[in-house]
């Protein structure tokens, strides 16, 4: 089977990814894949299986299937999808005939989502992969207005249905970072009760913060050795700026980081959008497994 | 300083949680040779004998990151940590040597000789005068720090940072060498460009520096 779709319509940070560009961080490269793995998988799941997918943001996203025919799933946040200018339910999926437009505009909630196919995305692995990382500028690729898109090869996998996750409102839950203990437990405690506002500024590298009650503000903490970063890690910049690193963050770094959000609370956080208020729950790791083991049952 | 070879003792290292996914086996939290070497021995120990359901293992300047399988307990992985750690030995750390060449023309050569005290001709003599060692690879793709330098070789960044040098600069600052593997911003000082790249995304591995490698930078023109 193979396929080619024409990307007619694209926001700035729309990108194919994968499950991530794993193993290369001693050379300096972080794994990248979806900002939101969960809704990732789930269109996956889908669509039927194929290896790679499109991630979007809030701008949406238009395709048209230029040749061939295939079956796309979509998922993330809360988009409207329409097929031909006919309305589908979101997440979904739909099988597209040469010819058919695909036009997905903002919803109610959510950041990011992601397009998927029965089919490979035909493009080269860089690392083993095809994960677009923004911040070194390596591999998969950004879409723009005008790119063609091939799919290849056929995907065994059958589609399952999936509804959409239960959104959970609650404080995104967070382990205490490698330099908690730079802060002071009254700054820790109020970094707990605190309520920040995700800003504009963010991208696949992170998620800036507003801290309107300065909690930071006079947390001097004089320069440390750069060290390892994962997703997750809330940095602590100089001026007080709590930022979220995230996908494509940088392997190593040399602000302190107070704590690290969880991985079951990683794409919950990625999809609040600028204006939403967010409180940081501290758990425990054996928590934060516990969580992440049950997600996957 | 790079090159010893005498037996020391590493410093007590400290197993922390990062996130829910890692371990970070971390030697201190300043950057000393000591704590360095510590973990540049943990990080070889762990490729010649891996520790069962650890993904990634990553040597950084003081520290080694071990990525885990999130269905295994991190406190299983822990104890095993702790053997290893029980026999780490100061093992010959330097696994390949490298000349590499540099011209030193740099934006900032003239100013980092000037605050050190020295002229062009004796910081550059100076800053070659004994290999380095690669301390780590971090930062962006193929970024390595190497050092140490001696105490007079130590300044601090810069206040500006240069939003973008190219492939191939060389870099000083905080006592260490650095080569942009990739186009990058940086508040390093420049002190010269090289031909070495050590970045090449098609190439297995990827990189060609690895931590622990000895680095005798050559001046050329």
């Amino acid at each position: 089977m193979s396929a080619v779709l024409t990307i007619v319509r694209a926001g700035p940070l729309t990108s194919i990814q994968d499950e991530g560009r794993f193993g290369m961080l001693r050379h300096g490269i972080s794994a990248s894949g979806p900002m939101d793995g969960g809704a990732f998988a789930q269109a996956g799941a889908l669509a039927g299986g194929g290896r790679g997918g499109v991630e979007f943001t809030m701008a949406g996203l238009d395709i048209r299937l230029a040749r061939g025919q295939c079956r796309v799933g979509f998922a993330g946040g809360d988009f409207t999808i329409r097929h031909n200018g006919a309305a589908l339910d979101w997440p979904g999926a739909v099988t597209l005939a040469a010819g058919d437009m695909l036009a997905v505009t903002p919803g109610r909630w959510g950041n990011y989502g992601y397009l998927r196919f029965d089919a490979d995305m035909d493009m080269a692995p860089v690392m083993g992969s095809i994960a677009t990382n923004s911040r070194a500028r390596l591999g998969g690729r950004v879409l723009q207005a005008g790119d063609e898109v091939a799919l290849t090869g056929g995907s065994a996998a059958v589609p399952v249905r999936a509804g959409p996750e239960a959104q959970d409102d609650g404080p995104i839950r967070v382990a205490w970072g490698l330099h908690a203990d730079l802060f002071s437990p009254e700054l820790r405690q109020r970094f707990a009760a605190a309520e920040f506002v995700v800003s504009l500024r963010l991208d696949r590298m992170g998620v800036r913060l507003e801290d309107a009650g300065r909690v930071f503000a006079d947390a001097a903490i004089l320069s440390l050795a750069s060290d390892a970063i994962v997703p997750g890690d809330i940095q602590i910049l100089g001026d007080g700026t709590p930022i979220v690193l995230m996908r494509d963050h940088q392997p190593t770094g040399g602000y302190p980081r107070i704590a690290t959000v969880i991985s079951a609370d990683l794409d919950r956080f990625a999809q609040l959008r600028p204006g939403t208020p967010v409180a940081f729950e501290p758990v425990s790791v054996e928590h934060a497994r516990a969580l992440l083991r049950s997600r996957r049952t | 300083m790079a090159g010893s070879s005498a037996p020391q003792t590493f410093p007590t290292p400290t197993i922390v949680p990062l996130g829910d996914r890692s371990l970070l086996v971390r030697f201190g939290t300043a950057l000393t040779d000591a704590a360095n070497r510590a973990a540049i021995a943990l990080a070889l120990a762990l490729d010649r004998e891996p520790i069962a359901d650890v993904v990634e293992v990553v040597p950084n300047l003081v520290s080694v990151l071990l990525r885990y399988d999130p269905l295994v307990s991190p406190a299983t992985i822990a104890g095993e940590l702790r053997l290893r750690l029980f026999a780490l030995g100061d093992a010959a750390l330097a696994t390949a040597h490298w000349t590499i060449p540099v011209i030193f023309d740099g934006p900032d050569r003239n100013e980092v000789a000037a605050l050190l005290g020295l002229s062009a001709a004796d910081f550059i003599a100076a800053h070659n005068a004994a290999p380095l060692r690669v301390l780590a690879t971090g930062f962006a793709p193929g970024f390595v720090y190497c050092g140490l330098h001696a105490d007079k070789l130590v300044l601090p960044r810069r206040t500006a940072v240069r939003s973008a040098v190219p492939v191939g600069s060389v870099l000083f600052a905080a006592g260490q060498t650095a080569i942009a593997a990739t186009e990058m911003p940086t508040g390093w000082h420049v002190i010269g460009r090289t031909d070495f790249r050590n970045f090449d995304p098609q190439a297995e591995p990827p990189t060609r520096l690895g931590a622990g490698d000895s680095v005798a930078f050559e001046a050329v023109s």
